[in-house]
């Protein structure tokens, strides 16, 4: 415990000294005692002890998401998380057997449905007879179900925010358990590694339909997000939604599944994190047992899209019975590159707190907004977009909005940031660096996003120290030569009579 | 073809389910059968120290150079007249936008910007909370603003202004939420003209309503010394503290007298079924009705509690998502409620959303589930899953200073022991499962729910609709 609390009052330390020479500094945290273990299976496992609580943290981090699908399967990665809380071989189940055998039979009726659907002309009779059959099979198959088993076996250990969540390029496993029940995420999550049965299927996709519907289809916000990536991205995949269409969410079958699971799920492909009152040979020594014999995977396919230059602004209006508001999204590099930590700064400046630059004008000085945000999305691997949403205050309108934040972006590309505003940032991201050692989730968390998207654990720390080290001509050349026009795409929610 | 390629699937699915491990080292027997140490922990307990009358609860914690603080008063709009309710509602925002009486707003934000210090202001009907997180070392500082915006609040007239216009905007936006919609017009349709009915109105928000003046007197109702409850932890000694804390309190004005209690609901009792039609892909389904079961330390509130989980509060381990999402697939999720106020009557039902024409479906399928819950007891593994919960995930309630620290205020808030907690858990595990049953049987009647149902009548079927009782279209108050 000494020692642990000797790291943090080192790195409290860095912080401290951070303002003084900002760019020779190593990065706080850097120096956390986290234990990387490489195994032969290519799986990387990462262990930070921290025992003020006696609680621990859990995430493993698949690299694989929505950048991954293709027209006609989109949305597979989210179905394939939801089905993975379905249980294996031995758990969720009372005769795996039976299962599979009910699984055959279905699939090979909803192979015949998609037929069916597809034909030239429909019959529908034979449609809805199709579909009852699927059903009935689902609930036969239900009766050799232990329904939500692996569910229960955590939450009896007193397992907290037991979830997952997929997103454009990674998807995360995560749960917090008591200390003590550390072996049982082991055992569980082996098992979930190499014997899932995706059971439920047709059930899950439907619940996954649901989240789209109330998501997407019945938030104006939503849809406009949506509407707004499909037109800035036309090649590359961040344009698809990670939820997926809802034509291509009826059409999924479990065969997609399975063999998305197998070109993806492969240890080689996944990042662990444990962060939190642990002993670390304890934990290398249930690595050993429980994850190093897990036989490795195939390699999964690079992502080769690349999304041409874009030649001209783009805009796009979505009709809908709701108000206004507009989404702003320009073409910026990947967070890997050397423009990065500049634009990361060109947020904040912007959109980052009440004295930011957007905030002032929009919602305090003109009044002409009720809110207005900036983000980086919707992935770190490749090239994204800067994007600010603004909400107008009525009467005013989404043009006045872009007017004023147009005319704002063009002083910081013309003029770049004062001394007093870099500083402001500065102090924010090394007091952020502090406050983020708080967690065992957030730095588990952080510990597999950095080590499976650049690379190394250490990297989300080193940007930090990127990032103060930022200047003003920085952020006045990322903004000139980014934040332009022609590289622009619009998205306005604009207010319909009729109904969707 | 297609019965090849499923043969294949499932040989390929038989193939990994062989795993290369001792197939006994991974799966349901190997996780049942591990058993685990007891877990050993010692949590810091607050000191308990008195500032100049104030109550303060104290951890010293060094892992972090960081320091928290937690202010709670007692009061809220629910305890003020509703000519009071918009600066009774705007009164937490103006406080940390408002400016102080030597401050200009804009200075504020410079410098808790400036050093980066976080602070949260908020507050509900029955309290108004603040919080504030530095580095250590601008902990003066800090304190020392966050004490000046509390208690020498300016309300700049444009903050006010700016506070209007957004709240305008949200009325005007409140259709586009359409969730949101449908809990806050399920609570004027059971509360009706009570504060937990009320939704803010235009004629609220105009300038005679909400001025200056009427946030200076909601302040000195509220935010006086008497309804004070301040706590701390972090990096921080309290030799130290205490004089920074005594120099913030020092001229903290006394309360002028005690706020009434709020007023005692007049809960809706009659059962219905009331419709807001709108065109959408997905209805909102809320349903409940009042009960009386109160937070006490009472075995029938610990049964409820239990109970609850296993009806729907408790996740994929409960009756209602297991049924509703896990069997059927009608929705991406679906729980129930359950409200124990500490002095009046709560509230009974469940919510859920799905698409049109598994409305009425799933309503049944919720008020069946909640049938079962009144016939049959629980099964003991339901009970021990609901208690396991609660007992092996304890420390969470530990896990940092900061939160034992607000979580004891919080008691004390409510006049509830300091080790109510401990209290608690000891309460849940005494509940069986025919107390579950007694407590359900008495308190939860299915045919007696008012339901509220915003969806568009065609595709979800009027005569369906009509199947679960006679259907009044609900007026959204200000809707389009």
């Amino acid at each position: 415990m000494k020692q642990t609390l000797g790291i943090f009052a080192y790195v409290a330390t860095a912080i401290v000294c951070a303002t003084a020479a900002l760019s020779a500094q190593e990065a706080p945290g850097e120096r956390l005692p986290v234990a990387r273990m490489q195994l032969d299976n290519g799986m990387r496992v990462l262990v930070l002890p921290r025992p003020s609580s006696p609680t621990v943290a859990f995430v493993v981090e698949y690299a694989i998401g929505g950048v991954h699908e293709r027209l006609g399967t989109t949305g597979l990665a989210h179905l394939l998380e939801h089905l993975l809380f379905k249980g294996t071989t031995t758990i969720g189940t009372r005769d795996v057997d039976a299962e599979l055998r009910l699984f055959e039979v279905m699939d090979a009726a909803h192979d015949t449905l998609l037929s069916a659907r597809g034909a030239r002309s429909r019959d529908t009779t034979e449609i809805n007879r199709l579909t009852r059959l699927i059903a009935t099979l689902e609930d036969s198959a239900r009766a050799h179900v232990e329904a939500n088993e692996f569910d229960r076996i955590l939450t009896r250990a007193g397992a907290r925010g037991l979830n997952a969540t997929t997103g454009s390029e990674s998807t995360l496993y995560f749960v917090e358990l008591p200390s003590n029940r550390t072996e049982l995420w082991f055992v569980l999550e082996a098992d979930r590694m190499q014997n899932p049965v995706f059971r439920e299927f047709y059930t899950e996709r439907n619940v996954v339909a649901e989240e789209r519907r109330m998501r997407i289809d019945t938030s104006p916000g939503g849809l406009l997000y949506e509407s707004h990536l499909a037109a800035a991205f036309q090649v590359h995949p961040y344009g698809v939604p990670v939820v997926g269409y809802m034509a291509d969410l009826e059409t999924l079958s479990r065969r997609d599944v399975d063999e998305y699971y197998r070109r993806f799920y492969g240890p080689n492909n996944a990042t662990v994190a444990i962060v939190g009152d642990v002993d670390v040979d304890q934990v290398r020594a249930w690595v050993e047992k429980y994850l190093a014999p897990i036989p490795r995977g195939d390699e999964p396919p690079p992502v080769l899209a690349r999304e041409p230059d874009q030649r001209g602004e783009r805009r796009i209006e979505l009709l809908w019975d709701a108000e206004p508001s507009v989404r702003i999204g320009w073409k910026v590099p990947a967070a890997l590159d050397e423009d990065a930590p500049a634009l990361s700064i060109l947020t904040s400046l912007l959109t980052g707190g009440r004295t930011s630059r957007l905030h002032r004008r929009l919602v305090d000085e003109d009044r002409i907004a009720t809110g207005v945000f900036s983000s980086l999305g919707p992935g770190w691997r490749f090239p994204q977009l800067l994007t600010i949403d603004a909400t107008p205050r009525a009467p005013h309108t989404t043009a006045e909005l872009e007017e004023a934040i147009y005319d704002e972006v063009g002083r910081l590309a013309r003029e770049g940031p004062s001394a007093d505003e870099l500083e402001r940032v500065r102090n924010q991201v090394a007091a952020s660096s502090i406050r983020r050692l708080q967690s065992n989730l957030g730095l588990a968390f952080q510990l597999t996003q950095s080590e499976n998207l650049l690379g190394d654990w250490r990297e989300t720390f080193r940007f930090s120290a990127r990032v103060r080290a930022v200047t003003s001509d920085d952020v006045r050349r990322v903004a000139a030569t980014h934040l332009i026009d022609s590289n622009r795409t619009v998205a306005s929610l604009v207010r319909s009579g009729a109904t969707p | 073809m297609s019965r090849c390629v499923c043969t294949s699937i499932v040989a390929s699915m038989l193939a990994i389910w062989t795993p290369g491990l001792d197939g006994q080292t991974v799966g349901r027997d190997a996780a049942l059968s591990l058993e685990f140490e007891a877990l050993k922990f010692d949590p810091p307990d607050p000191e308990i120290h008195e500032v100049l009358g104030v109550p303060v609860l104290f951890i010293e914690d060094h892992s972090v150079p960081l320091v928290s603080v937690f202010a709670s008063f007692k009061g809220g709009y629910a305890r003020l007249p509703r000519g009071e309710y918009a600066a009774g509602t705007a009164l937490a925002s103006l406080l940390r936008f408002g400016g102080t009486q030597t401050l200009a707003p804009d200075s504020v934000d410079k410098l808790l910007e400036y050093y980066s210090i976080q602070t949260l202001f908020g507050g509900g009907g029955e309290s108004v909370v603040a919080s504030l997180n530095t580095l250590t070392e601008h902990l003066p500082l800090a304190l020392d603003l966050w004490a000046q915006l509390l208690k020498q609040p300016a309300f700049d007239d444009d903050q006010i202004d700016i506070w209007r216009g957004r709240a305008v905007e949200q009325i005007r936006r409140r259709e586009d939420n359409v969730q949101g919609l449908a809990y806050s017009e399920f609570n004027r349709l059971m509360y009706g003209d009570h504060p937990v009915g009320w939704e803010m109105r235009m004629d609220d928000l105009s300038e005679e309503a909400l001025n200056r003046e009427q946030l200076l007197k909601v302040h000195s109702k509220i935010l006086c010394r008497q309804q004070m409850t301040l706590g701390a932890s972090g990096d921080v000694s309290w030799p130290d503290l205490e004089v920074q804390l005594r120099r913030a309190l020092a001229d903290w004005p006394h309360c002028e007298g005690e706020l009434p209690p709020s007023p005692a609901p007049d809960i809706r009792r009659e059962p219905g079924v009331f419709v807001i039609p709108r065109a959408l892909e997905q209805s909102v389904i809320v349903m409940a009705h009042p009960t009386s079961v109160h937070m006490a330390e009472d075995p029938e509130y610990f049964a409820a509690q239990i109970g609850n989980s296993i009806l729907g509060s408790g996740g994929f381990s409960s009756r209602l998502l297991a049924r509703v999402r896990t069997e059927e697939g009608y929705a991406y999720s679906a729980s129930s409620l359950w409200t124990m106020p500490r002095r009046y009557d709560g509230l009974v039902g469940a919510i859920t959303q799905t698409r049109p024409e598994s409305t009425v479906p799933a309503i049944r399928l919720m008020l069946e589930t909640m049938t079962e819950m009144t016939e049959e007891p629980p099964s003991a593994d339901e009970v021990r899953t609901g208690v396991d919960r609660l007992v092996n995930g304890f420390v969470f309630n530990f896990d940092t200073p900061g939160r034992i620290v607000s979580r004891r205020m919080y008691y004390l808030a409510r006049e509830l022991s300091p080790d109510w907690l401990e209290r608690y858990l000891r309460g849940v595990q005494g509940v069986t499962p025919s107390a579950i049953h007694d407590v359900f049987r008495r308190n939860l009647r299915p045919e007696a729910m008012t339901i509220l149902v915003v969806g568009d009548p065609e595709r979800i079927g009027r005569e369906s609709l009509a199947s679960l009782g006679p259907v009044t279209i609900w007026e959204v108050e200000g809707g389009r």
